[in-house]
């Protein structure tokens, strides 16, 4: 059976709010009076204490990212929380996927981020960079018109600032930095590998591509997945190569337990909180004007028109898991799936394998996680069931598996 | 409820090259020279209320950079792009003398800020519940943070001619180019919806001005007609009884009048 690699990712909601069905929204609109910081304390605890089990349990990463002013995920700083990660473990690489690097006016304060966890933890960290979601742009205030033009821009400069040494002055459209010079370095050279997790558009792809940026599809079912990955190989063979399963990486919430009977019982309310409530968020929040292009905008229109594709809030827990948005199941079930995105797709990734979701508790994660450590992850792996930093198998979108682009 | 009643008779755009720049311009009518500055919509058609104006004046009719049959420029970063472009176009069309300039909502922003850099080109200044005004206490509806039945209920108080206007809801065409022009609007006004510096800049208008307000703006705070008028040396407001935001296209009739009447009395 093919390799593939397991990442931990817990998005660290915080569930406590009203239904779905009650509010306009989970983000930019849901009111923070209805955070309790003891509460939220406890979370952290809960959540911290599963990154640091997913060492344990030998998972191959563990993942943290950033989202504003909502309650479906509570790390408005990646940084933060991977930099309690890099405390408390000392093997598991850490993927911060990623820093949304439009809604901040200087990126040269991700790079030194970055590079901090980075020397701290002695190189175990994956540097994914987002534009950040349509929402973001409302909370945050940033244009929305600029986003992409912002995040390639910020994107240049980050990398140029690990890897020419400074100072050096950068002249951009959107950033006018006279002295560029971050210390301290990154301890990965010639830097952390990069990912762009995204939801398919094709600019995103085709850039992830000709780059050899590992891309990471988000919530999507498998069928569109299949597509973007199709995208993706397509890219890579006009870039003048064949993509590698280390490139394709899927985020889809997998919950196992004894049987599929029990693993539907344990996992439905938790899942239905996931899309019906944490993923509330009216078009106008998810797309707001100029995030994408109308090119873009009119693919997804007639997609969904052809495909019959529903807002995430309005999928039955029945056609999530017939689509495949999520995976639950025994661990003959769940092997099964994962082994569709191995061979049909070429995928090499598996993100938010056992991740936290909604209000599930720490009892069921924890089952979760050892379960799917024991049962799933051995059949993708070498014997021993050891993970891939025990292999000495460089990270995913390392440099070393990186050739540079043709100029 | 008759559509034919009701769309204007169609006006096809000419495409001109101004500075470079393709611009699509509808015109049509005879007098005095009327430019008028669309605002955040309504593109792509000569409306009844352009008909209603060309009763009394050759009536002008760009579409913006990034609206219409106007296509996007990379150049187009804020106000003071479209006040030099405006100007570029008015050079296009040889209007040496000064001239009559109206502008709807966002238009209304475009057209104070035109009047401000350029007073001696204008013989007159119209603003229809017009943008731009920072007022304390109240704020502009967030038009990016509706759906557009939302959008339309907020500025149409009386939804009786919204056919005008309205998109198809299942026309793909139309939601693209909906969402490009509002694209478009998020580069001008994404990060401020008002500008600050305009109060005091405004006494720079030397030209007769008038402010045309709804009976209740519920997109743009009622205020804002007034604090114009008050920073506008030579300014009057008049109000459209029955209408709200949309008021060009809820009352064309009167408000056309009463632009129209305005420019007669300037002489």
């Amino acid at each position: 059976m093919s390799d593939m690699q397991f990442f931990h990712f817990g998005l660290m909601p915080y569930p406590f709010i009203p239904p779905g069905e009650e509010i306009q929204s989970t983000w930019v609109t849901l009111s923070n009076a209805h955070y309790d910081p003891k509460v939220g304390a406890r979370l952290y605890k809960e959540y911290l204490d599963q990154a640091v089990l997913a060492e344990k349990l030998g998972y191959d990463g563990t993942c943290v990212n950033e989202h504003h002013q909502n309650a479906y995920g509570t790390m408005p700083d990646p940084n933060v929380m991977g930099s309690q990660i890099v405390a408390r473990t000392s093997k598991i690489p850490i993927g911060i996927i990623g820093n949304a690097l439009p809604l901040h006016s200087n990126p040269v304060r991700v790079a030194e981020s970055v590079a901090m966890l980075d020397v701290l933890s002695e190189g175990r960290i994956i540097s994914g960079f987002v534009r950040g979601t349509g929402m973001e742009y409302h909370s945050m205030r940033a244009n929305p018109a600029y986003s992409r033009e912002r995040f390639w821009e910020a994107h240049d400069l980050i990398i140029r600032s690990w890897t020419d040494d400074g100072p050096f002055a950068w002249k951009g459209k959107h950033f006018d930095v006279p002295y560029v010079n971050p210390w301290p370095r990154p301890y990965q050279q010639p830097h952390p590998p990069i990912w762009l997790p995204g939801t398919g558009s094709v600019e995103t792809i085709t850039e992830a591509a000709r780059r050899r940026y590992p891309f990471m599809m988000v919530f999507a079912p498998l069928s569109f997945t299949k597509l973007n990955y199709e995208m993706y190989h397509r890219a890579a063979n006009e870039a003048g190569y064949e993509a590698s399963p280390e490139q394709l990486a899927f985020c889809v919430p997998t919950y196992v337990a004894e049987t599929d009977e029990q693993a539907h019982a344990e996992a439905r309310e938790h899942y239905l909180w996931l899309f019906h409530t944490g993923l509330k968020v009216p078009t106008y929040q998810l797309v707001p004007p100029g995030y994408v292009s109308g090119r873009s905008l009119r693919g997804m229109l007639e997609g969904r028109k052809r495909f019959r594709m529903k807002e995430h809030w309005e999928l039955t827990y029945e056609e999530l898991v017939q689509e495949q948005y999520i995976i639950v199941g025994s661990p003959d079930t769940v092997t099964e799936k994962l082994t569709i995105y191995a061979e049909e797709c070429g995928a090499g990734i598996h993100v938010g394998s056992s991740m936290q979701v909604g209000n599930m508790p720490n009892w069921k994660v924890v089952k979760n996680m050892t379960l799917f450590a024991e049962e799933v992850m051995p059949n993708f792996r070498p014997s021993g069931n050891r993970p891939a930093w025990e292999r000495g198998v460089p990270l995913p979108g390392a440099a070393s598996l990186v050739e540079p682009i043709p100029a | 409820m008759t559509v034919v009643d009701q769309k204007a008779p169609a006006v096809e755009p000419t495409m001109l090259d101004v500075a470079g720049t393709p611009v699509a311009v509808r015109r049509k009518g005879s007098g005095r020279p009327l430019l008028f500055l669309h605002g955040a919509g309504f593109t792509g058609q000569w409306l009844r209320f352009h008909e209603a104006l060309a009763e009394g004046a050759d009536v002008i009719a760009p579409e913006t950079v990034g609206f219409g049959g106007t296509p996007l420029q990379d150049w187009l970063d804020g106000f003071d792009d479209l006040v030099l472009h405006v100007d570029d176009l008015r050079a296009t069309l040889g209007l040496d003398e000064p001239f009559d300039l109206v502008g709807y909502s966002l238009g209304g922003w475009i057209a104070a800020d035109y009047a401000i850099f350029y007073p001696e080109r204008l013989r007159s200044l119209t603003l229809i519940t017009p943008a731009g005004f920072p007022l304390e206490g109240s704020s502009v509806a967030d038009l990016f943070h509706m759906y557009p039945d939302e959008l339309f209920a907020t500025i149409f108080n009386d939804m009786s001619n919204v056919g005008e206007v309205a998109p198809d809801p299942q026309d793909i065409e139309a939601a693209v180019k909906g969402y490009d022009e509002a694209s478009t609007t998020a580069r001008l006004v994404w990060d401020r919806r008002d500008d600050p510096k305009l109060p005091r800049r405004l006494r720079r208008v030397t030209c007769p001005a008038l402010v045309v307000g709804a009976e209740q703006d519920r997109l743009i705070p009622d205020g804002a007609v007034d604090a114009y008028a008050a920073a506008l040396p030579r300014a009057d407001t008049v109000r459209i009884p029955g209408t709200g935001h949309a008021l060009i296209i809820e009352q064309p009739g009167a408000v056309a009048k009463a632009v129209l009447d305005f420019q007669e009395r300037v002489g």
